[in-house]
C-alpha cells in the first residue's frame, strides 16, 4: 500500500470505530441491560452479535466498550506523548546537568519493561480504569522522551534555530517557538506506532480485572467475563477480540504513514 | 574498562536505579498502609492504636530514604521482606512459584524460535513475503488472552485436547506456551525478516550467489548468522515483558507459576509482594538484555560500541 492509503485506512478504521461508538447507543439496546430468558443467543436479527451471559447485547456492550478500550488507550498515548516531549525537549535544550539527570531518569524507567511497570503502578495505586490509565501513562513516556531528546538535539543546530539565537530570542523562547512544534509531529508519529501496545496492554490488565469494574464494558473485560462459556458462545470472545485486533491494525498503519512523513 | 565488563557494570548500575524506582512507587498509594494491611486481614475498623502497632512493626514510621536502603540491601542479599497477607517471605514464595514459570517460559521460547525462524526465511520469497507479513501481524495484533481463552474452552473443555488443570509439568506447559509463543514469534519474525533483507544487499552475500550458492544455502549460511545480532535483541526484549505476559496467560490456564501470585497481590495491594515479584521481572529483564547485548556483540564485533 501506498503511504497515501495506509494513512487513510488507518485514520479511516479509527475514526469508523469512534463513529459506531456514537451511533450505536442511538440505535441499539441499553449495553448493561440483563435479559437472562435470553442469555447466550447466538447471532440473530435482534441481537446482530448475539448476547452475552447476562443476556446483555454483545453489539451495544462492543460499541460501549470503544471509549473505555480505545479510548482510554489513545489518552494514555496522548498524555505519554506530552510528557515526553516536555521532558525530552528540556533535556536536549538545558543541557548539562539538567540532561544528564533526566536522561538517567529515562534510562530507569526504560529498565523496567512498560508492562511489568504498569502492574507495579496499579499494585500500589489500586485497581480502576483511572489508575491503570495513571499506570500505563507513567511506564509510556519514557521511550518517547528519548526520542524527543534525541530529535531536538538535531534540531538545536538547524540555520533557522541558530538564527533565531543569534538573533537575540532567548533560548526557551527559541525553543518553544521553533524546536517543540517541529519535535511535536515525529512524536506524534512514533506515539501513534505505540498505541497498538498500549490497546494490547489496557485490555489485557483489564482481562486480569484490574480495569474497569463492572457491569461497564470495556473490551479485555467483556473476555473475561465469558470465559468459562467461551465454548458454548465463541463470539463473545471472538467480537471483542477482533475489535482489538481491528484497533491495532488502524494504529500500525497510521502510526507507519506518519512515522515515513516526519523528517 | 572496556568490553563485556563494561556492559555489566552498566547493567548493574540500570538494575539499583530499577529496584529504587521500584520501590519508590509505593510513595504514591494514598492513605495509610499499615491500615490497608488490617483492613485486609479482616479488622472492619482499626482503632488508632492497632494502626500505630502496625506501623512500628512494619518499620513505616522510618524515613523513607532509611526504609528503602534497608529493603535494598536486604534484597541484595535476597530477602524480599514479607507479605502484609501471609506474613511469609516473598522470597520463598517466589521461589515455589518460580520453577513452574520458568518451565513454561522455556517451552514458549522454543516454540517462539520455532516458529520465527522459518517464517522469516519463507518471507525472504517474494511471493510469500505477503501472506508471512500477515500471519505476523495476526500473531501481534490477536492478544495473548484471546487466544488462551479460545484454546481452553476450545480445544480443551470442548474437544477434550490437554488437560484442563494446569500442573506445571513439561507436558502441561504445551498448551499454555502457545499464546506467549505467537507474541513473540510475531516481533521476532518481523525483526529477523528486516534483518535479513538488509543482509541479503551486503557484497559476500551477492559473492556467494556469484560463486553459484543454492538459494537456502545462502540464506542459512550466508544471510543468517549476519541477520541474528537484533534478533538477539529482541529476544532480550521479549524476556521483559514474560512476566506480563505469565500474569494474563498463567491466569487463565491456572498455571501454579509467578504471574497468578503477581495478580493476587496488586488485587490485595500487597506491596512486598509485588515489589518483590517486579524487582525479579526486573532483574530478569537486565540480564537477559545484557546477555543479547554481549551475544550480538561476539557474533558480529563490528556491532559493539
Amino acid at each position: 500500500m501506498s503511504r497515501r492509503a495506509e494513512l487513510w485506512t488507518g485514520a479511516a478504521v479509527l475514526v469508523l470505530l469512534a463513529v459506531a461508538a456514537l451511533a450505536v447507543p442511538l440505535l441499539g439496546p441499553d449495553p448493561d441491560a440483563t435479559d437472562y430468558a435470553n442469555r447466550l443467543a447466538a447471532p440473530s436479527p435482534s441481537h446482530p452479535l448475539g448476547t452475552d451471559q447476562a443476556g446483555r447485547d454483545v453489539l451495544a456492550r462492543a460499541a460501549a466498550g470503544v471509549p473505555t478500550s480505545l479510548g482510554a488507550a489513545v489518552v494514555v498515548t496522548a498524555v505519554s506523548a506530552a510528557v515526553g516531549l516536555l521532558v525530552g525537549v528540556t533535556a536536549a535544550v538545558a543541557g548539562g546537568w539538567v540532561d544528564t539527570v533526566l536522561s538517567r531518569v529515562v534510562d530507569v524507567v526504560l529498565a523496567v519493561p512498560q508492562l511489568v511497570l504498569a502492574l507495579a503502578v496499579v499494585g500500589v495505586l489500586g485497581p480502576g480504569l483511572t489508575n491503570l490509565v495513571v499506570a500505563m501513562a507513567l511506564a509510556g513516556w519514557a521511550p518517547l522522551a528519548r526520542y524527543a531528546r534525541t530529535f531536538a538535539a538535531g534540531l538545536l543546530h538547524r540555520p533557522y534555530v541558530v538564527a533565531a539565537e543569534l538573533a537575540g530570542v532567548a533560548r526557551p523562547v527559541a525553543a518553544l517557538r521553533h524546536v517543540v512544534p517541529a519535535t511535536a509531529g515525529g512524536v506524534a508519529a512514533v506515539a501513534t506506532l505505540g498505541l497498538g501496545e498500549v490497546v494490547l496492554g489496557l485490555a489485557g490488565l483489564s482481562f486480569l480485572g484490574l480495569g474497569v469494574a463492572p457491569p461497564t464494558a470495556e473490551w479485555g473485560q467483556m473476555v473475561a467475563e465469558s470465559t468459562t462459556v467461551a465454548g458454548q458462545a465463541p463470539w463473545l470472545v471472538v467480537v471483542p477480540g477482533a475489535l482489538i485486533v481491528l484497533s491495532v491494525a488502524g494504529a500500525s498503519l497510521l502510526g507507519d504513514a506518519l512515522a515515513r512523513e516526519a523528517p | 574498562m572496556r568490553g563485556p565488563s563494561r556492559r555489566i557494570a552498566q547493567a548493574a548500575v540500570t538494575l539499583v536505579g530499577a529496584a529504587v524506582l521500584v520501590w519508590s512507587l509505593q510513595l504514591l498509594a494514598p492513605g495509610d498502609p499499615a491500615r490497608r494491611v488490617l483492613v485486609a486481614n479482616g479488622v472492619g475498623n482499626p482503632t488508632p492504636t492497632q494502626v500505630a502497632a502496625l506501623r512500628a512493626e512494619l518499620g513505616l514510621d522510618e524515613p523513607a530514604p532509611v526504609r528503602l536502603g534497608r529493603w535494598l540491601l536486604a534484597a541484595a542479599t535476597g530477602d524480599l521482606g514479607r507479605s502484609w497477607r501471609s506474613g511469609a517471605p516473598v522470597a520463598a514464595e517466589l521461589a515455589d512459584r518460580l520453577p513452574a514459570t520458568l518451565r513454561l517460559a522455556a517451552v514458549a521460547l522454543g516454540f517462539a524460535l520455532l516458529l520465527a525462524v522459518p517464517l522469516a526465511l519463507i518471507a525472504q520469497h517474494r511471493r510469500a513475503d505477503l501472506a508471512a507479513r500477515g500471519l505476523v501481524f495476526l500473531g501481534a495484533a490477536v492478544p495473548s488472552f484471546v487466544v488462551g481463552t479460545l484454546l481452553l474452552e476450545v480445544v480443551v473443555v470442548r474437544l477434550g485436547i490437554g488437560r484442563v488443570l494446569a500442573d506445571g509439568s513439561w507436558g502441561g506447559a504445551v498448551l499454555p506456551a502457545v499464546p506467549l509463543a505467537l507474541a513473540a514469534a510475531a516481533v521476532w519474525a518481523r525483526v529477523l525478516r528486516a534483518a535479513m533483507l538488509e543482509v541479503r544487499a551486503r557484497r559476500h552475500v551477492q559473492v556467494a550467489r556469484a560463486r553459484g550458492a543454492g538459494r537456502l544455502r545462502v540464506l542459512l549460511v550466508h544471510v543468517l548468522p549476519g541477520a541474528s545480532p537484533p534478533l538477539f535483541t529482541a529476544i532480550g526484549m521479549t524476556v521483559g515483558s514474560l512476566l506480563a505476559g505469565a500474569a494474563v496467560v498463567e491466569t487463565i490456564f491456572t498455571w501454579p507459576g509467578v504471574g497468578p501470585y503477581l495478580v493476587e497481590a496488586i488485587v490485595a495491594r500487597d506491596v512486598p509482594v509485588v515489589q518483590g515479584t517486579v524487582l525479579l521481572g526486573v532483574l530478569a529483564y537486565v540480564v537477559a538484555n545484557t546477555l543479547a547485548d554481549l551475544a550480538a556483540a561476539a557474533v558480529d564485533p563490528g556491532r559493539a560500541r
